[in-house]
């Protein structure tokens, strides 16, 4: 085997923020090579972000971060680039699809790349053409950005990191706002213009099962942020949870019936029914853009429907980002704002849902499933016992879903009805009692989860993947 | 020749405009402002493509506030020489008085007619690139700006997510116009939250594509040609001819 | 005026500008409403809106231009919105920022003290209304009745831009999204410190 070079070198790395007492990072020693495909686990604020921001110089200066160690890019100490200059080799893609472009049309975002490296003009056109052919993006050259897909800019974003010509890529969670199969579109993409590159890529990620074989090498690092593995890459499956046992009873708490929804002559929902019963978890799954959000809303009250009749219980609705609901400014006003519910209901629900070290704590503060659990609870105690969830598995790492598995099994065992929107069939499989697929504004089912999860032909129809059973995920359930 | 506003180089234009407006400030008589706006007018109908409609509709908040300009000019205005022409109660109106009434409400009209061309026909990433170009205004200012009208997009998506979200909560659910603008209070810190994130984002997605303000080459060079001083000579004609008004009315 | 500016304090304040220019359009287009039926008057009271986000900027990023620059972006965004007064307004917004820049640049930039924004809102109130006395022509009107004027601004300026900048950047600061700011160092500083 050939000796290769190292390109990014750290030794003896520990990085500390300004506001935190402890280091987010400690005593990191490591070299990534030329083409090496790279990927940086650990459980979420282990600092694994923290890393890549160093690796591509955007901190220490952004953070004032308190740093020891050394940094080597390209054999050169990180401290003696100018600002700028390491960029040109280390380029970036980043989590969120909406806040990484400044120009409206592909083409202008792609020439300010090319601007910033101060390439002359003269020679922009000829960049710009092979890159987008590089890419397979031709047809989008004039495209407005912010009219495609989150698939698509991603794709952008890594067309205009590209066209610097760098000699590593750096990919900071890439998927997560991506739905499992565009997901896999992507990875798919990218390892073939690696290829053609021979770029190194070092990849921040928690959803591996997405990226089956990409990488050759993970680096793990443990909670305090020290490195505790480095080893070969072995491709998994996704970390699955057990099958819940259902808590269905008889008793149906909510039922909408014929409900149609249409704006500016276009039909979002057409004649959809559905029944949620007590103790019921039911999967709403489909493509994006099918009108799965917009039936929450519809059931829960936010949007009006044109036609159709809604009976039962109220429902309450949880957004995928759930601090949207918020309006206090402590956990404990959230829960109590709407509703009025009583001392004890409200005691009940803070223990229930694990909130009373929190009780205090500004809302938007909390972490993000404590969010979730914040907005259940505002729902709860509001008196609203059928509870959607909407897209709750997006973003989310193994301990996190495995927390909302508990949460939804817990809030079922109640006997509240639950609707959970979601595109990751894996999760799906383990929590559904009934699926409904949803395409166009039509809804399908009821679907026995065991019969459709074996329908490869009905899935794909649906843009859904099968659920690939990995190991029971045994951490959260020690 | 219909292109031809659209065309013009922002920083030029932006230029003849502030000037116009700098100028008419000086002027108390009721021909300039009027003449102006007929000649802002004429210029905007021959040399651009407009969407007239759309124009009168912007219009129109300015033209109520021209009227108020009008009657408390009257009815607060020093009252000033010359004969009274009539009285309504313990107001007596004099000519002078009369004169400036007009004048001012119009200057809002004037105003507002050159401010809708210079919007009507410009482009705001070319006025931003231009003002990069041509007046060296900091790129880490002007991509900054270009960012965040990026966001707008964004922004609107997440205010009627808010807006829906807090529905349930029970905000905004009497439709009393008063209860309406105290639940938009509360969208207020979500929303600046959201930018602070964003902001954050944006600025290293940035940084990280070697972006660092220093100089830069432009891929979309904005230049300075004969036809920008012929049409800045035009806004100054306009305004030249307005302002002769003082000899002659 | 931005050296010493780190791109994301730029990029945040330029938002800051891009959501309180649609705030100020919404509340120009009530005001002209208004104006129309009441005449200047009515803007007065409410004139300290169209000051706030000079102050919340200042006193989250703590440097020299935060006051001034959103303030004129803000005023740049409306023009950009298509429907608004247009240039004019970039140079008003100008004016204002000035105003209130002017009273931290008096303190060089050391205190941000309730005391000091409403400062700092009076004196946008101040830049704004001489510009105004300029521009609308207001020496035409009875001097009493400027005089009024003048009062309702400066006082619109101190409390809604200056005691409501800070409720909102107080606010801001609450949900924890602020990390990294100067306003968090200066409550917070350096953990180990």
């Amino acid at each position: 085997m050939p000796v290769r070079n190292p390109i990014l070198q750290l030794d003896g790395f520990s990085f500390r923020f300004p506001e935190s007492v402890e280091p987010t990072l400690r005593d990191i020693s490591l070299a990534i090579h030329e083409k090496e495909r790279v990927v940086i686990t650990g459980p979420s604020g282990c600092g694994k972000s923290t890393l890549l921001y160093v690796l591509n110089r955007l901190y220490p200066h952004n953070c004032d971060g308190e740093v020891s160690g050394s940094v080597r890019l390209f054999g050169r100490s990180a401290q003696e680039y100018a600002p700028g200059e390491a960029n040109r080799k280390i380029a970036t893609v980043f989590q969120d699809p909406d806040s990484q472009f400044c120009m409206p049309t592909v083409e202008e975002e792609l020439a300010f790349t090319l601007e910033n490296l101060q390439v002359p003009r003269e020679e922009m056109p000829q960049r710009i053409d092979q890159i987008l052919h590089l890419t397979g993006l031709g047809s989008f050259r004039h495209g407005v950005i912010q009219t495609f897909s989150g698939g698509m800019k991603q794709r952008i974003a890594t067309a205009c990191a590209l066209i610097m010509e760098p000699e590593c890529l750096l990919l900071d969670e890439p998927l997560a706002h991506l739905d499992p199969l565009t997901a896999k579109e992507f990875v798919a993409w990218l390892s073939l213009l690696q290829q053609e590159t021979g770029l190194a890529v070092v990849a921040v990620e928690h959803k591996l099962e997405l990226w089956s074989s990409f990488f050759d090498r993970e680096i793990s690092l443990s909670e305090n942020g020290a490195i505790q593995q480095d080893q070969a890459f072995t491709e998994r499956g996704a970390p699955s949870l057990p099958k819940r046992v259902s808590a269905i009873r008889q008793e149906v708490l909510f039922e909408a019936v014929g409900i149609s929804v249409s704006k500016a002559s276009k039909a979002l929902l057409q004649n959809i029914s559905l029944p949620l019963r007590s103790g019921e978890v039911t999967v709403i799954a489909g493509p994006n853009g099918s009108g799965k959000s917009t039936l929450l809303k519809v059931l829960c009250g936010i949007l009006k429907a044109d036609k159709g009749t809604i009976s039962g219980m109220r429902a309450g609705f949880v957004p995928q980002s759930p601090e949207q609901l918020f309006l206090s400014k402590s956990v404990e006003e959230e829960l109590a704002y709407s509703g009025n519910p009583s001392p004890d209901t409200l005691h009940y629900l803070m223990k229930a849902l694990d909130l009373k070290t929190i009780a205090h704590a500004h809302p938007f503060s909390v972490s993000h499933g404590q969010k979730r659990r914040v907005a259940i609870g505002a729902m709860l105690a509001d008196g609203r016992q059928v509870l959607l969830l909407d897209e709750p598995t997006a973003g989310q790492d193994q301990q996190a879903l495995a927390e909302l598995y508990r949460q939804i099994e817990s809030r079922a065992q109640d006997g509240c009805a639950l609707a959970v929107v979601t595109h990751d069939m894996n999760f799906a499989s383990s929590i559904a009692d009934t699926v409904h697929l949803m395409k166009d504004g039509i809804l399908s089912g009821p679907h026995q989860p065991e019969e459709l999860f074996s329908n490869s032909a009905l899935l794909a129809e649906y843009r859904l993947h099968m659920p690939k059973k990995g190991d029971i995920y045994a951490p959260a359930f020690a | 020749m219909r292109r031809l506003l659209h065309e013009m180089n922002p920083s030029m234009k932006f230029l003849a405009v502030t000037g116009c407006i700098l100028a008419l400030a000086f002027f108390f008589n009721p021909w300039t402002p009027l003449l102006f706006f007929s000649g802002v007018v004429l210029l905007q109908v021959l040399f651009s493509q407009t969407n007239w409609k759309l124009w009168s509709l912007a219009m129109l908040p300015f033209l109520i506030g021209a009227f108020g300009y009008f009657w408390t000019t009257l009815v607060f205005g020093q009252p000033g020489e010359g004969p009274v022409l009539w009285t309504i109660g313990t107001i007596s109106i004099t000519a002078q008085q009369w004169e400036l009434a007009w004048s001012l409400s119009l200057r809002v009209l004037a105003f507002s007619s050159i401010s809708l061309l210079f919007a009507f026909t410009t482009k705001p990433v070319h006025f931003i690139q231009s003002l990069m170009q041509q007046w060296k205004l900091s790129p880490k200012l002007a991509f900054s700006v270009l960012i965040s009208y990026q966001f707008l997009p964004v922004f609107k998506t997440e205010f009627e997510q808010l807006q829906q979200a807090h529905r349930i909560r029970g905000t905004g659910a009497g439709s009393s116009p008063l209860k309406r603008l105290t639940a938009l209070r509360r969208l207020l810190i979500p929303m600046l939250a959201g930018a602070v994130r964003k902001a954050e984002r944006a600025a290293f997605a940035m940084e990280a594509r070697a972006f660092t303000g220093e100089a830069r080459s432009h891929y979309a060079e904005i230049k300075i040609g004969p036809k920008d001083y012929v049409l800045f000579c035009l806004f100054s004609l306009v305004l030249t001819l307005s302002c002769s008004a003082i000899f002659w009315a | 005026m931005l050296k010493g500016w780190k791109l994301k304090e730029i990029v945040l304040m330029s938002l800051f500008g891009v959501v309180f220019g649609i705030v100020y359009l919404l509340f120009l287009h009530i005001g002209n409403l208004w104006a129309g039926v009441i005449g200047p008057l009515a803007y007065e009271w409410m004139f300290g809106i169209w000051f706030i986000v000079s102050i919340i900027s200042m006193y989250i990023i703590r440097k020299p231009g935060a006051a001034l620059l959103p303030e004129t972006l803000a005023a740049a965004i409306e023009v950009m919105l298509g429907n608004a007064v247009g240039p004019r307004l970039i140079l008003s917004g100008i004016i204002q920022g000035l105003g209130a820049e002017a009273a931290f640049a008096l303190t060089r930039y050391r205190h941000f003290q309730l005391g000091i924004l409403m400062t700092a809102g009076a004196g946008a109130g101040v830049f704004s209304f001489i510009y105004g006395y300029f521009l609308s022509g207001y020496a035409a009107l009875d001097p009493s009745f400027v005089a009024l004027m003048f009062t309702l601004r400066v006082l619109s300026g101190a409390i809604i831009a200056g005691v409501g900048g800070k409720y909102i950047a107080d606010s801001l600061l609450a949900t924890g999204s602020l990390r990294g700011y100067a306003i968090a160092k200066a409550e917070k500083g350096d953990a180990r410190a």
